[in-house]
């Protein structure tokens, strides 16, 4: 019977060491801070399609090295709300920029973090692009942008997602610098 | 006279869709001689015959979960589907035991006893990241039969030999199956500057050149003295 209870003891003893040690040892924690991204640049143009662009800064901020194995933008604009563009939207690492918006996995260690360039690209459904997106303006429609990222680390992998919203007036704002901007230059 | 000359030779991205002898053939027959050792990257092997898988596809159990906690987080086995690749490939009783003998190692002051029981699988399974695109975002394990696969190189091309490697650019090489004759640990000494650089799967094949000829020349000039 003492034998049996010391085995059941030692058992406990080490699940708790283990636990406390999982618990201690932590995981990884992603953020993307959409709070800190840049305003939207308007970085091509022509009759028809307006492409921007921003950054958006995220960190590991847990205690574990972590990976994100995909990461991608999921723009919301549905057409009961506005139907004048067709929309695209690509995400890359400002580190290893390409334009086939292919996330290719990698590690961020602990502590560490990136950058992301987002990147939204409005066709106009009829006529030019100008108008269509003043149109969007007029209409006060503002197109809510997640980003969407899955985590692998010491757990199972998972998703998240993290929202910012691409406002009309930061539209036509940079629409009108790029134009100031060629008319000057 | 003959030197030694690591050729490294650059394919398409290949798949489970490619016969990986066809493709050495394919893109090295015009350059290689019978002094030469073809060596090609354990990985890629391992891809072209599917050895691969999604960490989606794993059903995680819970000792994986445990497990995984104890390896040093730059390992491929401290994720918990690099650990579930383990066990589901040796077994998780295995794997269990070679952990308990191995932080009993440890403590004695002996490294590396983990990987010694765990199975050929424990070293050789690459994690997430571990390859380029397209297979970034899978595990990758070890090639199966490499020996064979080595084998089947030499006897198609008729070169000297050949070897399935895996070598990284922390001055990790591990020849992990050869043709007969061939001495892995002479050829991962020589691999050793990993010359499949770091994108393994562009250049998958390496040519060690003029091999036999310069291991001619050093057993001659041995028996001279």
């Amino acid at each position: 019977m003492e034998f049996l209870v010391t085995i059941i003891l030692l058992a406990i003893i080490v699940a708790v060491a283990v636990w406390l040690f999982i618990a201690r040892q932590g995981d990884a924690e992603f953020e993307f801070l959409v709070g800190q991204r840049t305003p939207f640049m308007l970085v091509e143009e022509n009759e028809k399609t307006a492409t921007f662009s921003c950054k958006v800064p995220f960190i590991n901020k847990g205690s574990q090295d972590g990976t994100i194995m995909d990461a991608y933008p999921r723009h919301l604009l549905p057409y009961e709300q506005f139907d004048g563009v067709e929309v695209n939207s690509r995400m890359e690492l400002a580190t290893a920029p390409r334009t086939d918006n292919y996330f290719e996995a990698v590690i961020i260690p602990i502590g560490t973090g990136g950058t992301v360039i987002v990147t939204v690209t409005f066709t106009a459904k009829a006529g030019n692009i100008k108008d269509a997106l003043q149109n969007l303006y007029e209409l006060s429609v503002d197109m809510p942008i997640d980003i969407v990222y899955q985590i692998v680390a010491r757990t199972p992998w998972y998703i998240h997602k993290a929202r910012m919203i691409m406002t009309c007036d930061e539209i036509v704002a940079a629409m009108q610098v790029h134009d100031t901007a060629e008319w000057e230059g | 006279m003959a030197e030694l000359e690591l050729k490294p030779v650059g394919t398409r991205i290949l798949t489970d869709k490619d016969n990986i002898v066809d493709m050495i053939e394919k893109y090295t027959k015009e350059d290689i001689g019978p002094d030469d050792v073809v060596s090609v990257a354990e990985s890629v092997v391992a891809i072209t015959q599917g050895r691969v898988a999604r960490p989606e596809d794993f059903k995680v159990c819970f000792l994986a979960k445990i497990l995984c906690r104890f390896v040093p987080q730059k390992g491929s086995l401290s994720s918990v589907y690099g650990m579930q690749s383990l066990m589901d490939a040796e077994g998780k009783w295995r794997v269990l035991f070679a952990m308990i003998i191995g932080m009993l190692a440890k403590i004695v002051g002996k490294n590396g006893v983990f990987y010694e029981l765990a199975g050929s699988h424990a070293a050789l399974v690459d994690d997430v990241t571990g390859t380029m695109p397209p297979f970034d975002k899978c595990l990758v394990y070890g090639p199966h039969n490499a020996n064979g696969v080595a084998e089947e190189i030499k006897r198609r091309l008729g070169c000297y030999g050949a070897a399935v490697a895996d070598v990284n650019d922390l001055k990790r090489a591990l020849v992990v199956g050869v043709s007969a004759g061939l001495d892995p640990k002479k050829l991962a000494h020589i691999l050793i500057d990993n010359p499949f650089g770091n994108a393994s799967q562009r250049t998958p094949i390496v040519i060690i050149k003029n091999y036999a000829a310069v291991e001619r020349r050093t057993k001659n000039l041995l028996a001279a003295e």
